[in-house]
C-alpha cells in the first residue's frame, strides 16, 4: 500500500513538470508542423540562466524563473526572425530541413554553453534543496515540491492564456485548421512567432525547475527532449489536457517500474525510448486517437 | 566531363593503395579518418540521402562492429575474420528496427531513430558482458596498422562503388521514387518497406564492417565512444554539409570533416569549437544551399539562362 501511494505522489510531482516540458514542444509542433530539436538545448540554457542568476545574483531558482519565461519567450521571437524563412510551415508534415536546422541551433547553443560555463558539471544547492516533507506518508523532496507548484502555476497561465486571450484563441485556431484560421483574418507570421517564443519560454522554465532536481552540463536535455516527445506522442499534440495526461502515464510508468520491478535505472531511459518506440508505432495519434478509435469501432452486426 | 569522376574515382584509389609506401604515420592516421569518414557518410547517404530517411541513430552499428570484433577477439578468434558477423548482426538489427520505423514517416522516424540510439548506448553501458561503461580492450598484441590502413581504405573505396551502383541499378530508382513521393512510389507498385529494409540494411553492415576496423585501430571500446550520440550527429552532417544524395557529396563532406576536425585539434583555442563550427555549418546548408558543397558547385559550375525558374521544385513529404 505505501508503495502504491510512493508511485502515485511521486509520479503526480514529476507529471507537473513534464507537462511543462512537453508542452513547449506541442504548441510548436501545433501551430508550425515543426519538431523543434532545439528543445534540448534551450532546457539546457534554462538551467544554466537559473543557475547564474543563483550565483551571480542570489537570486532563488523558483525566483529566477521569474524572470526566466519573459527571457526565453524573447530569445523564441528572435530566433524565429532570424530563422524564419525555413521554419515557415511549408505543408501538413513536418520538413526535414526545418528539422535539421534546429538541430544545427542545438548544437550551437551546447557550444555556446561550453564556452560560457565550461563542460564541468553544475548544479544548484540552495537552503531546502535537501530538505523534505511528508504527503500521505510518503517523503517528499522540498524541490519537487516546489517544482511541482511552480509548473502548475505556469500550466493554469497557459490554459488561461489559451482560453481568454486573442492570442490563445489564434494559436487553437491555427492548431486545428489552418487553413480556416487564415481565412479568418489570423495573422499566421506573428501567430508562428509567438507561439514559438510561447514554445521556447515553456522549455525554458522546464529547463530552470529540472536546475533545482539534477545536475546537468551543456550536453543536458537529451534524455528530457526524449522524455518530452514521448508524451506529447502519448497524449497527442493537440491540447493542454492531452499534454498532461501524456506527462501522468510517462511518470506512471517510470515511477512503477522503479518501486515495483529491479530495472535497475540507468536502464530507465532505455524503457522510455522503446515506450516512445512503441507508442509512435501503435498509436501515432496518441491516446485520445486511440479512444476516439475505439469509440468509433463499428459494432459487429 | 562523363569521365571525370571515374577518372578522379581511379587517381584516389591509386593514391589511397600507394600511400603506407612514402607517407608518415601521421598523414596516414588523417588518411585512415578521412576513408572512416567517406564509409559512414556514403552508407549512410544510401538511406538517408537516395531514400530520404534521415536517421540519427547510426552510431548504433558501428557499436554493433566493434563490440562484435572485440568480444569475439577476446575469445581467441583473429580480429577480421569478426567482420563478416559483425556486419551481419548489423544487418539483422537494422531490420529489427526498421520493420516498426518505417511505418513513420518524416521527422518521426527521425525522432524514433534518436530514441534507437540512446537505448543502445545505454543498454551496452548497463549489461555486463559488454564491460559495462567502462567499455572493453582487444587483445594485445593484435594490432598491425598497415593491414589496418589497407581495408580501411579499400573499404572507402567498396563503399563509394557501391553507392554508384546502386544509383544507377533499379533498386537505386526505387528509392529515389521513395524520397521524392513514397506514396506516388507505392501506388506504382514499389515496395516501399522492402526497399527501405534493404537499403537500412545494406548501410548497417558496411558501418559496423568500419566499427569494426576502429575498434581493431583504437584497441579499445566504450559505449562512450562507439555509442556516441555525437558521432551519430557527424555520421549526418558530412553527407548533408557535402551534399546529400549524391556520390561526391559524401566523399567531399568527409572530406572537409576530417580536414576541420585535424585542424581543430591542432589549435588549442578551438579544440572545443566543434559543435559550434557543425551546428553552423548546418545552419547554412540548409538556410542557403540545402544541396551542399556539390549543390553549391554546380550552381558555380552551370550557367543558367536568366528566365530559367531559381528554385527546384522541392520534394514532397
Amino acid at each position: 500500500m505505501t508503495d502504491l501511494a510512493t508511485v502515485l505522489v511521486n509520479a503526480f510531482l514529476a507529471a507537473g513538470l513534464y507537462a511543462t516540458m512537453a508542452y513547449g514542444l506541442a504548441v510548436i509542433y501545433g501551430v508550425m508542423r515543426i519538431i523543434n530539436l532545439a528543445h534540448a538545448g534551450i532546457m539546457m540554457l534554462g538551467a544554466y540562466v537559473t543557475l547564474t542568476l543563483f550565483e551571480r545574483f542570489h537570486v532563488d531558482p523558483f525566483l529566477g524563473l521569474v524572470a526566466v519565461g519573459p527571457l526565453f519567450y524573447l530569445l523564441g521571437v528572435a530566433l524565429y526572425r532570424v530563422l524564419g524563412r525555413s521554419l515557415r510551415r511549408s505543408g501538413a508534415a513536418p520538413s526535414m530541413d526545418s528539422l535539421l536546422l534546429l538541430f544545427g541551433v542545438w548544437l550551437v547553443l551546447q557550444n555556446l554553453a561550453y564556452y560560457v560555463w565550461s563542460g564541468d558539471t553544475q548544479s544548484i544547492l540552495t537552503g531546502y534543496t535537501l530538505k523534505s516533507v511528508a504527503i500521505l506518508g510518503v517523503r517528499v523532496g522540498a524541490p519537487s515540491l516546489l517544482v511541482f507548484g511552480a509548473s502548475a502555476a505556469s500550466l493554469l497561465f497557459l490554459t488561461l492564456l489559451l482560453s481568454r486571450t486573442y492570442l490563445g484563441k489564434a494559436i487553437r485556431a491555427v492548431t486545428q485548421n489552418r487553413d480556416a484560421a487564415l481565412l479568418s483574418g489570423v495573422d499566421a507570421d506573428r501567430i508562428s512567432a509567438m507561439a514559438f517564443g510561447l514554445g521556447t519560454a515553456f522549455a525554458g522554465l522546464a529547463g530552470g525547475m529540472l536546475s533545482t532536481l539534477y545536475a546537468f552540463t551543456p550536453d543536458f536535455g537529451r534524455s528530457f527532449l526524449l522524455k518530452a516527445f514521448c508524451i506529447i506522442v502519448l497524449g497527442g499534440m493537440e491540447s493542454v489536457a492531452g499534454v498532461a495526461v501524456g506527462a501522468l502515464v510517462l511518470a506512471l510508468i517510470e515511477n512503477g517500474l522503479a518501486v515495483w520491478t529491479t530495472v535497475p535505472t540507468s536502464f530507465q531511459d532505455a524503457v522510455t525510448f522503446t515506450l516512445l518506440f512503441v507508442a509512435l508505432i501503435a498509436f501515432p495519434q496518441g491516446l485520445p486517437g486511440l479512444f476516439t478509435r475505439l469509440a468509433r469501432r463499428p459494432v459487429p452486426r | 566531363m562523363k569521365r571525370l569522376p571515374a577518372a578522379s574515382g581511379l587517381a584516389a584509389t591509386a593514391f589511397l593503395l600507394a600511400a603506407p609506401l612514402f607517407l608518415d604515420r601521421g598523414t596516414l592516421n588523417d588518411l585512415w579518418s578521412l576513408s572512416l569518414g567517406v564509409i559512414l557518410a556514403s552508407a549512410w547517404n544510401l538511406l538517408g540521402g537516395f531514400a530520404g530517411q534521415v536517421s540519427l541513430g547510426y552510431s548504433a552499428f558501428l557499436g554493433i562492429g566493434a563490440y562484435t570484433t572485440v568480444l569475439l577477439s577476446l575469445r581467441g578468434v583473429p580480429p577480421f575474420l569478426t567482420l563478416p558477423l559483425g556486419a551481419l548482426l548489423a544487418a539483422l538489427f537494422s531490420v529489427a528496427i526498421g520493420l516498426p520505423a518505417f511505418r513513420l514517416r518524416g521527422p518521426y522516424f527521425t525522432i524514433a531513430t534518436i530514441g534507437v540510439g540512446e537505448a543502445v548506448r545505454v543498454s551496452a553501458a548497463s549489461v555486463a558482458f559488454t564491460g559495462g561503461s567502462s567499455g572493453l580492450r582487444m587483445p594485445s598484441g593484435s594490432f598491425d596498422f598497415t593491414a589496418n590502413f589497407y581495408a580501411m581504405a579499400a573499404l572507402a573505396i567498396f563503399s563509394v562503388v557501391l553507392a554508384a551502383a546502386v544509383r544507377a541499378s533499379a533498386f537505386g530508382t526505387a528509392l529515389a521514387a521513395i524520397r521524392q513521393d513514397i506514396d506516388a512510389a507505392e501506388s506504382l507498385g514499389v515496395n516501399a518497406t522492402r526497399y527501405k529494409l534493404l537499403a537500412h540494411a545494406l548501410s548497417a553492415a558496411v558501418v559496423a564492417l568500419a566499427g569494426s576496423l576502429y575498434a581493431i585501430n583504437f584497441q579499445y571500446i566504450a559505449p562512450g565512444s562507439v555509442f556516441d550520440f555525437r558521432l551519430s550527429l557527424s555520421i549526418v552532417l558530412m553527407p548533408v554539409v557535402g551534399g546529400v544524395g549524391t556520390i561526391a557529396g559524401p566523399v567531399l563532406g568527409a572530406l572537409v570533416f576530417s580536414t576541420l576536425q585535424i585542424k581543430l585539434l591542432a589549435i588549442p583555442a578551438l579544440r572545443d569549437a566543434y559543435l559550434l563550427l557543425y551546428g553552423g555549418l548546418l545552419i547554412l546548408v540548409i538556410l542557403y544551399e540545402p544541396g551542399g558543397l556539390v549543390g553549391l558547385l554546380r550552381r558555380l559550375t552551370t550557367r543558367r539562362q536568366a528566365t530559367a525558374p531559381e528554385q527546384e521544385v522541392p520534394d514532397a513529404g
